[in-house]
């Protein structure tokens, strides 16, 4: 086992706080313009409890999955990667509920399952954004990359986690807007088979070609084919990520198979974006 | 399996994150078990009509005792006058989730207190 970033037997105060400082951060940069739309204050009070608890496991088992794989203590146990979980979906809560006092989105006169609904939807993305800003917005200065060992980030399991907690942290951004909806409906067939066949033109860019941070480690092609099959795995998991939000945010709620397609692709190009981005950004390396 | 070596600070952090974390899935857990697919139950009270230099002013206190949000709801306040004339004005709100109390004002013209004052039918949508 190479020198890790949590020397034993533990990490000092100072180092934790720190931690937990970056954490904060992380929440906040990726989060904020979801903390400041209006559709989302409203899904708080719209989306019914049981999606409201679906998202919030959801969360959990992403944020469990991320810390596995792209995580800040690279010899974790499951019981120390779930201590982590729930300590970020714990900042992410209390984060969230500050934010929405403090911009007067939690006020008198609102029923308590309305106050927990809107700091519920606000604290996933928040709770994610966390967990990455733990995970990389360290100064490093120790050359452990995060994470789990070097077999268990590449393998197919743990790409698909990254992809789909970056494309989660991009689409949820958009995901609750009237705009999505308005492109998924007025689009023609062409044109959003277009709008796909881009996308995944982007998503291999962003895999293949861009020279991104950890590109060449993590996103190595064997071949035309393989660079193929990287690219439309990453768009079906942004297109899966997409379209399970869109339910949760009650877009598909008396939608047609039209307009389920129409939303979900739309999306898809904020989602695939944050798959092929998130598949290398998410798992910084010390490579060079 | 080994114990997490953790310091006070992660581990007071833990405790009020699992806190937070099982009180949330708790209540959410209620709330889908307690709640049903029923409409909004919109009821709208009027206070004590009050003289500005706009005409009078009535507040409006707007509930929502049912299960759903309504959305777009609009409440007509009705004045009718002893000559037979009517002033009519209407509060418009544009969410009212379930459980929830908000409040707004009408105007009119003429003295309420010389008539009568009264809610009209009030309208909403559910999203």
């Amino acid at each position: 086992m190479p020198t890790s970033r949590k020397p034993q037997p533990g990490r000092t105060v100072g180092e934790s706080f720190r931690e937990y400082g970056r954490g904060v951060a992380g929440g906040l940069l990726f989060s904020l313009p979801l903390l400041y739309t209006m559709e989302v204050w409203h899904a708080g009070f719209i989306m019914p409890p049981q999606r409201q608890l679906v998202y919030v496991l959801a969360a959990l088992v992403m944020l469990l999955g991320y810390n596995r794989f792209a995580g800040l203590h690279p010899d974790s146990t499951w019981l120390e990667v779930a201590i982590d979980s729930v300590e970020e979906m714990g900042i992410g809560l209390l984060l969230s509920a500050v934010v929405l006092l403090l911009i007067g989105r939690i006020a008198a006169g609102q029923d308590t399952s309305e106050v927990v609904g809107r700091i519920v939807v606000e604290a996933v993305t928040v709770a994610i954004g966390v967990s990455v800003g733990t995970a990389q917005l360290g100064a490093g200065g120790e050359d452990t990359p995060p994470g789990m060992n070097e077999r268990g980030r590449g393998s197919f399991g743990g790409q698909l986690t990254l992809a789909l907690c970056g494309a989660v942290l991009f689409a949820a951004n958009v995901a609750p807007t009237e705009e999505i909806v308005q492109i998924g409906l007025e689009l023609s067939g062409f044109q959003l088979a277009g709008l796909g066949v881009a996308t995944m033109v982007v998503g291999a860019l962003i895999l293949y070609f861009s020279d991104f941070y950890g590109a060449r480690r993590w996103a190595r092609a064997e071949g035309a084919l393989g660079m193929v099959r990287g690219t439309v795995i990453t768009y079906a998991v942004g297109l899966a990520a997409s379209a399970g939000i869109l339910w949760l945010f009650g877009r598909f709620d008396g939608a047609g198979p039209t307009a389920i397609v129409g939303q979900t692709v739309a999306l898809g190009v904020a989602s695939t974006i944050g798959a092929s981005a998130g598949r290398l950004l998410l798992q910084e390396n010390a490579d060079e | 399996m080994n114990k997490p070596a953790k310091n006070w600070l992660e581990w007071t952090v833990f405790a009020v994150g699992l806190a937070l974390v099982l009180a949330t899935l708790g209540f959410l857990v209620r709330e889908s078990l307690v709640t049903d697919d029923g409409p909004p139950e919109v009821v709208a009270r009027l206070g004590a009509p009050r003289p500005s230099p706009s005409g009078y002013l009535v507040p409006v206190e707007v509930s929502n005792a049912g299960q759903a949000t309504a959305e777009d709801v609009r409440v007509p306040v009705l004045l009718d006058l002893p000559d037979g004339a009517r002033e009519e004005a209407e509060l418009g709100i544009a969410f009212l989730p379930r459980g929830s109390v908000r409040n707004g004002w009408v105007t009119f013209g003429a003295d309420p207190s010389r008539g009568s004052l009264r809610v009209g039918p009030i309208a909403f949508e559910v999203p």
